[in-house]
């Protein structure tokens, strides 16, 4: 963490910009920037600031957002909610989209539904996510007028409204995930069917979902969770091109607007959950791995 | 009285009522209620009107604030908290305020002179017009509760115009707010005595103000972003939508009423769409390219005027307008039409010539042998990249080599303040309420135009106050501003804004838009 820290502060402060330039406007004069610079500690030499940043770090502080007029922790739990449930829906869709499709296309390798189902794969890896959007956008909100354009409403005080907003980006996100789920899980699929014990199976006169799904799916699993986990932590990250089109005032949504505005502490705040947040996924998937398959176990 | 005289009378009676009931038609149709929920670009920077000149915090907070004057429709001051016009003494140097009385800010205590002092004390400490305008005050006291004194130091033409203007406002905040936040630090307690308060800031969700039940309107009628303000609506919420596509299919949809700073291909679409107004919103900014001439290859005057005169300004404003012709003008004035009493018509000026064989004449006599010219602009507002872009196929026809730096706008906004990093970058200029508010004409905003003729002129401009000696003086600036070229100047372009048939009574005609007197009719 500490070299994430480090890292990220550092990459930050060398890039070109200035948040007090952006902040006060265009026509604001040289002395009216350099005052504000003073006021915010920006004229400090860089490892004076670095320095600073640890000892707030070492006290659970992590500073005050320059534009927000906030502390950075209380924008980040701000905006914690409608990520987790982008997230938490996006991977739904995924997993629901992703998974059958894959174990589809294993089971039936070379066939019709193979070739189908793995082009649809291809293009859901290919198309970009902010064409998609835009295009689900016309399609369902514009033209048929089924679901809102844009927004977002919290699920614990309106859960239909949130389920209105929710949709369409989660099937877009959902849908654009769910590609390299099938993918992975189609190849593992693939792999464990040609396994003696699944051959054995098959001549014991196992029906052939038995063997599928009780013998083949299960083992092919370990890696699939590994993307799925992989997945929900690019999401808690903040699936920036979505939030921004369907105007989600989640953390990707944050984390953009902070680089643009050089807003540091937010930058740092943001990337440091991130962080954080792929260290937890990894362990949670580990503890995953030794549940499904109970010959991986930790000393 | 006869059968005749009293037919008469009744007759005449009737047709006086049914013209008074037919002038009036939008007082009976104006309904009460509702919530009024626009789309804007993104959050502000804050609330503070005296602590930025972003043009996002002057929409929001023009709504919450009033200073001591506005500006009418043809943008001239006119009183707002203040009673009427200053009392201005003999010699020049004492402006008196008559404050109005009863005017209550929206913690319900009343404004004083006291607010007023401490208020226009930490604008002239802050802001970039206030400091303009303190560098020649001595003093601003209170005479009595309702009566505010400002001693200037040498006579000065600026004093009312400057606490006029809407961008980086002479707004009056209560007393307590100003002794909570000193001029450097940003306040983040919003009480203004404007038509509307703030209720509630979520940022990334909205901005959610109300109706400020205890406003006290003026008499005079509605006039630019002054006179009567009656609000209607219960509730205006502003809603950031960062992107402009999305703005467009939600005023498509009707989840938003209103919506501003919209990209202006959209215009056709937003036409054709039932319901949808396309508001074109003039004046928006005047094109440049601002070259910098403390350092580097720009401070050579023949080549900023080879620039000039390379430039065919008309195919480059129809590009980055979309190809709509209503949605740009081309005016050489350093003053927008809709800046009446500043507006210049100086016929002749080197502007707009596109005359290659001049401008290589220039590069010859300037010395020029090809070296690249780093011009910086931004994709992040795509009218500056465009003009940029086009600009550089012509001036590289012309036998400027162009060095065109893309940079997002934070980087720029940093960059343009450091001689050794450009030679000339994009933006855009927005409406100078007076002759001395022009930036680049100042040597303290990047580019550094600090030409000793200019400089004589905008002293003798900020000393008069004749206004026909201080036209004469504003044309002078004008043509010796085409002939030192600090800044190469393009057309006019506007800007794209929409609203639901449902919104009533929003004047097209404002700069940056206003939603008192505004109703929905749904």
């Amino acid at each position: 963490m500490l070299v994430v820290v480090t890292v990220v502060f550092l990459l930050i402060h060398l890039i070109p910009g200035d948040p007090v330039a952006v902040i006060l406007g265009p026509e604001a004069s040289a002395q009216q920037i350099e005052d504000a610079r003073r006021e915010l500690g920006l004229d400090r030499p860089l490892h004076e600031q670095l320095l600073r940043f640890y000892a707030r770090l070492l006290r659970g502080d992590l500073g005050r957002s320059y534009f927000l007029d906030r502390p950075v922790t209380q924008a980040l739990w701000e905006r914690a909610e409608p990520t987790l449930v982008l997230m938490a829906a996006a991977l739904f869709v995924a997993v629901l989209i992703g998974v059958p499709t894959g174990i589809v296309a294993g089971a039936y390798q070379g066939s019709w539904w193979d070739r189908g189902l793995m082009t649809a794969a291809l293009l859901g890896v290919c198309v970009p996510g902010f064409w998609l959007s835009l295009n689900f956008i016309y399609l369902f909100s514009v033209r048929l007028g089924w679901l809102p354009v844009a927004g977002y409403a919290s699920v614990f005080q309106d859960p239909v409204a949130a389920a209105r907003y929710m949709l369409l980006p989660a099937v877009s996100l959902g849908f654009n995930q769910s590609a390299l789920i099938a993918r992975i899980a189609r190849s593992c699929m693939i792999e464990v069917l040609r396994q003696d014990y699944i051959r054995t199976a098959r001549a014991k006169g196992l029906a052939e979902r038995s063997v599928i799904f009780l013998h083949a799916f299960r083992n092919a699993l370990v890696p699939v969770v590994t993307v799925i986990g992989i997945t929900m932590a690019i999401l808690i990250g903040g699936a920036v091109v979505t939030e921004i089109v369907f105007n989600i005032p989640g953390l990707g949504r944050l984390i953009i607007s902070a680089i643009l505005r050089r807003d540091y502490p937010v930058v740092q705040g943001v990337v440091l959950l991130t962080a954080a947040a792929y260290m937890l996924i990894n362990l949670m998937v580990d503890v995953v791995y030794a549940y499904i398959d109970p010959r991986i176990r930790y000393a | 009285m006869s059968h005749r005289k009293t037919a008469w009378a009744i007759l005449t009676l009737t047709v006086l009522a049914l013209c008074l009931a037919a002038s009036v038609p939008d007082a009976a149709a104006q309904k009460k209620g509702g919530i009024l929920k626009v789309g804007n670009l993104g959050e502000p920077p804050t609330l503070d009107a005296h602590w930025t000149t972003a043009t996002i915090t002057e929409v929001l907070a023009q709504h919450i604030y009033e200073g001591l004057y506005s500006l009418d429709a043809k943008s001239q001051p006119i009183p707002m908290l203040a009673e009427g016009m200053p009392a201005v003494s003999k010699d020049g140097l004492s402006y008196t305020f008559k404050l109005r009385q009863g005017i209550k800010f929206h913690n319900g205590k009343e404004m004083t002179s006291a607010d007023v002092v401490a208020s226009l004390n930490r604008w002239g400490a802050q802001s970039t017009y206030g400091k303009n305008l303190y560098a020649r005050v001595a003093e601003v006291r209170a005479v009595d509760k309702y009566t505010v004194q400002m001693q200037v130091k040498e006579k000065t033409a600026t004093v009312v115009i400057s606490l006029a203007i809407p961008n980086n406002a002479a707004a009056i905040y209560p007393k307590e707010v100003i002794d909570k936040f000193k001029p450097a630090e940003k306040a983040t307690e919003w009480i203004g005595t404007g038509p509307f308060k703030l209720v509630e800031w979520k940022p990334d969700r909205h901005i959610k103000m109300a109706r400020f039940d205890d406003y006290q309107p003026r008499k005079e009628a509605a006039s630019g972003y002054g006179g009567r303000k009656v609000v209607h609506i219960n509730e205006l919420l502003w809603m950031p939508v960062p992107d402009a596509a999305t703005r467009v299919a939600q005023m498509e949809t009707g989840e938003l009423d209103f919506a501003d700073d919209l990209d202006l291909n959209a215009y056709e679409r937003l036409k054709k769409t039932a319901g949808v107004q396309a508001i074109v919103a003039k004046p928006y900014y005047w094109l440049v390219a601002v070259f910098n001439k403390k350092e580097g290859l720009m401070t050579n005057q023949k080549l900023r005027q080879a620039w000039q005169a390379a430039l065919d300004m008309e195919p480059i404003m129809k590009n980055v307008a979309g190809g709509h012709a209503e949605l740009y003008r081309m005016d050489s004035s350093l003053a927008f039409v809709e800046n009446t009493p500043w507006h210049t018509k100086i016929k002749g000026l080197p502007w707009n010539e596109h005359n290659r064989d001049k401008a290589k004449r220039l590069l010859r006599e300037a010395g020029y042998k090809g070296e690249p010219i780093r011009f910086m602009t931004t994709q992040e507002y795509k009218w500056m990249y465009d003009f940029a872009l086009l600009s550089k196929q012509q001036l590289e026809d012309a036998g400027f080599t162009i060095d065109l730096q893309v940079v997002d706008w934070a980087t720029l906004v940093k960059r343009r303040n450091n001689e050794k990093e450009y030679d000339a970058f994009t933006t855009g200029i927005g409406n100078a309420y007076d002759p001395t508010h022009h930036v680049y004409l100042t040597p303290n905003w990047p580019g550094w135009t600090n030409d000793e003729e200019i400089n004589r002129l905008l002293a003798e401009l900020a000393g008069e106050g004749d206004y026909k000696k201080r036209f004469a003086l504003w044309e002078q600036v004008t043509r010796v501003f085409y002939d030192k070229v600090p800044v190469a100047r393009y057309g006019d372009l506007f800007g794209l804004r929409a609203s639901r048939s449902h919104v009533k009574g929003f004047d097209t005609t404002l700069m940056r838009p206003r939603f008192h007197n505004v109703w929905l009719d749904k």
